[in-house]
């Protein structure tokens, strides 16, 4: 069945799909279509799932730890701040091995106030040990809420997806919405073993001393591990089933690349746009999109990238003090590939707080990054406005003429 | 009858074990025995941050023989509404959930996600152990420390400046079908409470008093003596509230003076004649108010 | 699914209880139980584990409760009736809401005990036992000594057994029917009684020879002359021997008005005897109504009776007036130094008065008879010279009760006459011992005793404690031992009951209580020092370390566990749960 909807309704499809069974969400902007149109589902009986309905998005998670605990399948949305606030008990739930699924609505964080997409609330949450999934179109979001289920389960991990607000959340798409029947083969009730049980009574998540506390984090990244290729898994079963997969890592027109771009999110379709003039004329460019940022699918982009002289990476993210996260976490992967196949990678930090990035914005990155041998700095920003609001002279700092985050000319 | 025997007013069953890690007259300790006695094997415990989180016993031991979630400080009421909520979609409707937290969890930190969890009447029971301060982590001042008192974070030099907060009152407020005052000296008061918020459907709160022998600094025999001095002398009241509304006592407070009961613990030692005499004018104050309530 | 792969140590979840950490090791004090001594029991003269007869009460085991008290006291129905009950002076609860009823509950097992038929005692041992007097030192020796299996004779001076209780206590305090049927179950004990004989006077006291031992214990019915001009006057009487005549049926005429001289027992029998009798009678005595010697209840049910209690008053002379009528003058005293009794003396001021009156009797005491003993037994000031347990010098003669010299009550006289059963016994007993028996004699009297200072348990001596002791300690309880928070306010039931009759009739006054009220009565009582299941020890305990068990102990603490904190101690109503040093 063809719907045209948004994604966050595609989010709320999934989730129905998934037969969840307890829901806890608090509602922010951009987020908030989700909890309401999963409201309208439980009050309509479409989907027979009890929704606490919490006073802050700690309740919210803590809920779904409580539920997920009891054996429930639990989710919850939320976006930003609501991100942050739930930050300690990411922690709590991945640790606990709760297999809950979450969609986070990519929105920058105050101050001041901006409800508009970036990548940062969700790539803060990188160590708190959820896998995290990022979405291009609402088809993938839906796909990826059903496929985020199955994989939690199956390695007792959260799931985080994530999706760009407004570009993706408010947006309306052509979006197959699988059979319920077929979703049910795919997506058969949760049986937890381990579970708040009066029948086999335990405790959970008790002190644990040094001396056991290291294997449980091993095990942790174990799991982590094996989430990598359970989702591959996952991703064939969806593929059989259903005939769509996403890929942990998709590279587009890269064998023969000279330059390639890594993005994630909508992004990737602006610069897929890119990509096909360039290569209409006649460019050796390419794309890397991730799909999967934990666990961090290392080997496979070292194996897409690998060879490639440039690198560009766009991120719409920012870690103060470091520049993009994703090409940090890029460059670190890459740093183990032979010398002579090693990439130059060239992190862009771009379209913070929703500002939009353009085909002609990532013209502009990939005329710099062909412009320079090298990248003189970490984090090279793209579309900074200058003090007169024009935009700035590439290659022009924000504040100084003389400290430039650009590439020499 | 002239000795009150209780024996009979107690199940039998033990539902905590020896070995927990509870400091020797632990109040908490004893309340927890004494209510998973009435709750019995089918209830299920979540416990915000608390001395209870080392009292039931380190990783991979348990001292109760009911299912048991550690959780973060600010979490009880919220983990419980997400358990009910999943047995509930099992199909389980009678099992008790219950979250077990100290006043630092509830008066304090947990305070939003009772007060959600309340308001959305969810069918829970929240036991607060009070023991008036943060006493797992060595004594500091919560919002439940009685004016006057000695912590860590209140030295003598400037003692607790405010009153204990009224969380009756705000759990009243939240019209919850249920709620109680209670102490392990007590027991067939005690028990008698958690029979009636076990057979009540929605948010039931129970507040107990657990003496802390090191927090309050006392002779650890004593327990039980301070909790019933704090009752008589209407520090302490034994209270029930239905709905919000309808308050009553469950037992005479005689009214005895504050004195023996500062006198008895180190935390006070400092007050002189003149500010005992302040805390028994603010414990008169807040007993002309609730006579009022019970009035009502 | 792989959920089902995820291991318990790949996350925090438990496998296994706390057992395994042995918190008795933080502990440097512990606790012990043990029984300690209630107050009752060391008081009672008898020896009589009151305690324990309560608490079976309390448990409703009626019969067992008789049986227990029948262990040391011979004669219930009649103690009951007539003790002083010192127990309840000492009784623990007395300060809070009034002592337990115990001679009313005792009074009710005494009753239940005369319904029942009874056995006679095996004879298994070949000595026989002699007993001179039937009075309450007597019948105990006897009893005991039958009960230990011995062949016992009683001779009795007069034509029925029974001595002071029947002769100087009224039938309005001591039914003779109860006195009958307690005197004839003795019997059925087989005892053997030969009355009116009187050793020493009708009967030689060489004529005992066959008997291995013989008790003495006849009592003290000697008036005692107040030394005062005019007490030859014909209606001037001694106490006692008024009562013996009314006791024994008699009617004499009293006149109109009648004095009584004397504030103890004897003087309040007297005056309600000679009230029945139709007299207006006053009772004189030379202190208060503080320091009267006699029981409370007769005090007041004499003054119910319509008897006049005039204080401070002594005799100093008796004057001849008309037509049999006595003028006698008294004088004012007024209270001084306390003296040897401890009671504050009394000192006459000068100031005299005249009453006129058809009849004195004087209550001031008696001294024991020590004419017709045998002339191998010493005396010392007045009384048979005989120890603790009733020895003579001469090995054969045993003593105990008045004339023995010991407190003048029926209780000391039941008391001295068990401690000189088990005197008898020990020599007997140590004869029979052997490597083999398991029967010692104890080293130590002090361990047959209830308390320091209590009277000796002959159910200690038997080794045959139905009752089960905990580690017991010679300690008796104070109220700082006890935990008052765990009993709610009971009244004493009115354990004294007047009929409501006129004082015309002889019928017993105190109807006594029902045996619901006695029940009730048990249940007033702490059972000072000893544990009685309470349980309170094993609920206030947090760390689960207080077991119900099944063996001499009602409970176990299991000391791998107890951290002890102490609680169980401060927490038992009863002072049987005690902190020891670690390691001691």
């Amino acid at each position: 069945m063809k719907k045209v909807i948004v994604g966050n309704h595609a989010v709320s499809w999934g989730v129905q799909l998934a037969r969840t069974e307890v829901i806890s969400a608090y509602p922010i902007t951009p987020q908030t279509q989700v909890v309401e149109q999963l409201s309208e589902m439980c009050a309509s009986g479409e989907l027979n799932a009890r929704f606490i309905k919490v006073e802050s998005e700690h309740s919210a998670m803590a809920a779904c730890m409580g539920a997920s605990a009891a054996g429930a399948r639990a989710f919850t949305a939320t976006s930003s701040q609501g991100l942050a606030l739930m930050h300690e008990l990411l922690h709590w739930a991945a640790g606990a091995r709760h297999p809950i699924v979450m969609a986070d609505i990519n929105r920058s964080l105050g101050p001041g106030w901006n409800i508009w997409t970036e990548q940062t609330d969700s790539l803060a949450q990188r160590d708190t040990g959820w896998v995290q999934l990022y979405c291009e179109t609402n088809q993938e979001v839906l796909d990826t809420t059903i496929m985020s289920f199955r994989l939690a389960e199956q390695v007792n991990l959260p799931v985080m997806l994530v999706l760009d607000a407004f570009y993706l959340s408010h947006t309306a798409e052509p979006v197959d919405i699988p059979d319920r029947e077929l979703v049910d083969a795919f997506l058969p009730k949760r049986q937890a073993r381990l579970k708040l049980d009066t029948a086999e009574p335990h405790s959970f998540n008790a002190l644990v001393p040094p001396a056991s506390y290291m294997e449980m984090r091993h095990a942790l990244q174990e799991a982590m591990r094996e989430a990598r290729t359970a989702f591959d898994e996952v991703e064939e079963e969806w593929e059989q089933r259903f005939g769509r997969r996403y890929g942990a890592v998709e590279a587009y027109h890269t064998d023969d690349a000279d330059l390639v771009l890594v993005t994630s999110g909508t992004v990737t379709s602006t610069a897929r746009h890119v990509i096909d003039q360039r290569r209409a004329a006649g460019e050796r460019v390419g794309l890397v999109k991730i799909k999967m940022f934990r666990p961090f699918p290392t080997e496979t982009l070292r194996a897409a990238l690998a060879g490639i002289a440039r690198v560009a990476v766009l991120d719409r993210n920012l870690s103060p003090g470091r520049g993009g996260i994703f090409a940090e976490e890029l460059r670190a992967a890459l740093y183990d590939v032979p010398a002579e196949d090693r990439p130059q990678v060239y992190g862009y930090v771009l379209g913070l707080g929703g500002r939009d990035i353009r085909p002609d914005t990532i013209d502009t990155v990939i005329e710099r990054t062909r412009a320079a041998a090298a990248p003189d700095r970490e984090d090279l920003w793209v579309g900074l406005l200058g003090d007169d609001g024009a935009p700035a002279t590439t290659g022009r700092a924000q504040t100084s003429a003389d400290s430039l985050p650009g590439v020499e000319a | 009858m002239s000795q009150i025997m209780i024996k009979d007013a107690l199940q039998q069953r033990e539902l905590m074990t020896s070995g927990h890690l509870a400091c020797p007259g632990c109040g908490g300790a004893l309340a927890m025995r004494m209510v998973l006695k009435e709750l019995g094997e089918r209830t299920i415990v979540t416990m915000p941050a608390c001395c209870w989180s080392v009292i039931a016993g380190p990783y991979p031991t348990a001292s109760v023989q009911v299912p048991v979630y550690h959780t973060a400080f600010e979490t009880g009421a919220a983990v419980a509404s997400g358990i009910r909520a999943a047995l509930d979609m099992r199909g389980d409707t009678d099992t008790t959930v219950m979250v077990w937290a100290g006043d630092g969890g509830t008066f304090d930190i947990g305070l939003q996600a009772l007060s959600g969890a309340a308001e959305r009447n969810e069918n829970i029971l929240y036991v607060c152990y009070d023991n008036e301060a943060y006493m797992n982590t060595g004594i500091q001042r919560s919002s439940a420390t009685p004016w006057g008192a000695w912590t860590t974070t209140t030295p003598v030099a400037q003692p607790q400046a405010n009153p204990k907060k009224d969380i009756m009152a705000i759990m009243a407020a939240h019209r919850i079908p249920y709620a109680a005052t209670a102490t392990p000296a007590y027991p067939t008061d005690l028990v008698a409470k958690v029979r009636r918020a076990k057979s009540v459907r929605g948010t039931r709160f129970l507040h107990i008093l657990a003496p802390c022998p090191p927090g309050w600094k006392y002779a650890d025999e004593r327990s039980m003596e301070l909790a019933r001095l704090a009752v008589r002398a209407r520090i302490f009241p034994m209270l029930e509230v239905e709905d919000g509304q309808h308050w009553r006592f469950t037992m005479d407070h005689p009214g005895d003076p504050v004195e023996p009961y500062v006198r008895a613990q180190g935390r006070f030692r400092h007050l002189d004649d003149a500010q005992i005499a302040l805390v028994q004018e603010r414990v008169d104050a807040r007993w002309t108010e609730l006579l009022g309530r019970v009035m009502n | 699914m792989s959920e089902l792969r995820l291991e318990g140590k790949d996350l925090p979840v438990s496998r296994t209880t706390t057992l395994g950490n042995r918190t008795g090791s933080w502990k440097y004090i512990r606790p012990v139980y043990h029984d300690r001594v209630a107050p009752c029991n060391q008081k009672c003269p008898v020896g009589i584990d009151i305690e324990a007869y309560l608490n079976l009460l309390r448990e409703d085991r009626l019969e067992e409760a008789v049986d227990l008290l029948l262990r040391e006291n011979p004669i219930p129905a009649i103690t009951g009736r007539v003790c002083d009950h010192p127990c309840e002076t000492a009784c623990n609860r007395r300060e809070l809401d009034g002592a337990v009823a115990i001679h009313a509950v005792e009074r009710m097992l005494g009753d239940q005990a005369l319904t029942r038929r009874v056995a006679a005692s095996p004879v298994t041992q070949r000595e026989q036992i002699g007993v001179v007097g039937s009075g309450p030192a007597g019948l105990a020796c006897a009893y005991h000594r039958n009960r230990l299996g011995y062949a016992v004779t009683v001779f009795e001076a007069a034509d029925e057994p029974g001595g002071m209780l029947r002769l100087g206590i009224p039938e309005f305090r001591l039914p003779r029917a109860v006195l009958d049927r307690q005197l004839e179950q003795l019997r059925e004990l087989g005892i053997k009684f030969v009355c009116g004989t009187r050793i020493g006077k009708d009967l030689d006291w060489s004529l005992l020879a066959s008997f291995d031992v013989v008790f003495i214990g006849t009592g003290a019915h000697l008036a005692r002359p107040l030394g005062l001009a005019g007490e030859d006057h014909p209606a001037v009487r001694q106490g006692l021997e008024f009562l013996q005549e009314v006791n024994a049926g008699g009617r004499p005429d009293v006149g109109r008005k009648v004095i009584v001289i004397g504030g103890g027992n004897t003087a309040m029998d007297c005056a309600r005897t000679a009230r029945r009798l139709g007299a207006e009678v006053t009772v004189a005595y030379r202190r208060t109504r503080e320091e009267m010697p006699a029981i409370r209840e007769e005090i007041a049910d004499a003054e119910r009776e319509g008897i006049t209690l005039e204080f401070l008053v002594a005799p100093v002379g008796f004057g001849d007036d008309s037509e049999g009528v006595v003028d006698i003058v008294f004088e004012r005293m007024v209270l001084g130094e306390p003296d040897a009794s401890g009671r504050r003396a009394p000192v006459p001021t000068g100031a005299r008065f005249e009453h006129a009156v058809d009849l004195v009797l004087l209550a001031t005491g008696e001294s024991a008879s020590l004419e017709a003993l045998p002339p191998s037994v010493q005396v010392y000031r007045g009384s048979i010279a005989a120890d603790r347990l009733g020895a003579t010098a001469e090995g054969r003669y045993f003593s105990g009760g008045d004339v023995a010299g010991h407190d003048r009550t029926g209780a000391h006289a039941l008391g001295a006459g068990k401690r000189a059963a088990i005197g008898i016994d020990r020599p007997l007993r140590a004869q029979r011992a052997s490597a083999a028996s398991p029967e010692a004699v104890p080293a130590e009297l002090a361990a047959l005793s209830l308390g320091p200072q209590g009277n000796l348990s002959m159910t200690r001596w038997r080794h045959d404690d139905p009752v089960r002791r905990v580690a017991p300690v010679d300690e008796v309880v104070s109220p700082e031992l006890l935990n008052l928070t765990h009993f709610e306010p009971a009244e004493r039931h009115a354990d004294h009951k007047p009929n409501g009759a006129a004082a015309t009739t002889f019928a017993e006054v105190n109807l006594g209580l029902t045996r619901n009220e006695a029940l009730a009565e048990a249940k007033r009582c702490f059972n000072c020092g000893v544990c009685n299941g309470c349980e309170l020890c094993l609920i206030y305990c947090a760390d689960v370390a207080i077991r119900r068990a099944t063996g001499a102990y009602r409970f176990e603490i299991d000391l791998e566990y107890c951290k002890g904190c102490g609680v169980c101690a401060e927490e038992c109503p009863r002072g049987a749960i005690s902190m020891t040093r670690e390691g001691l």
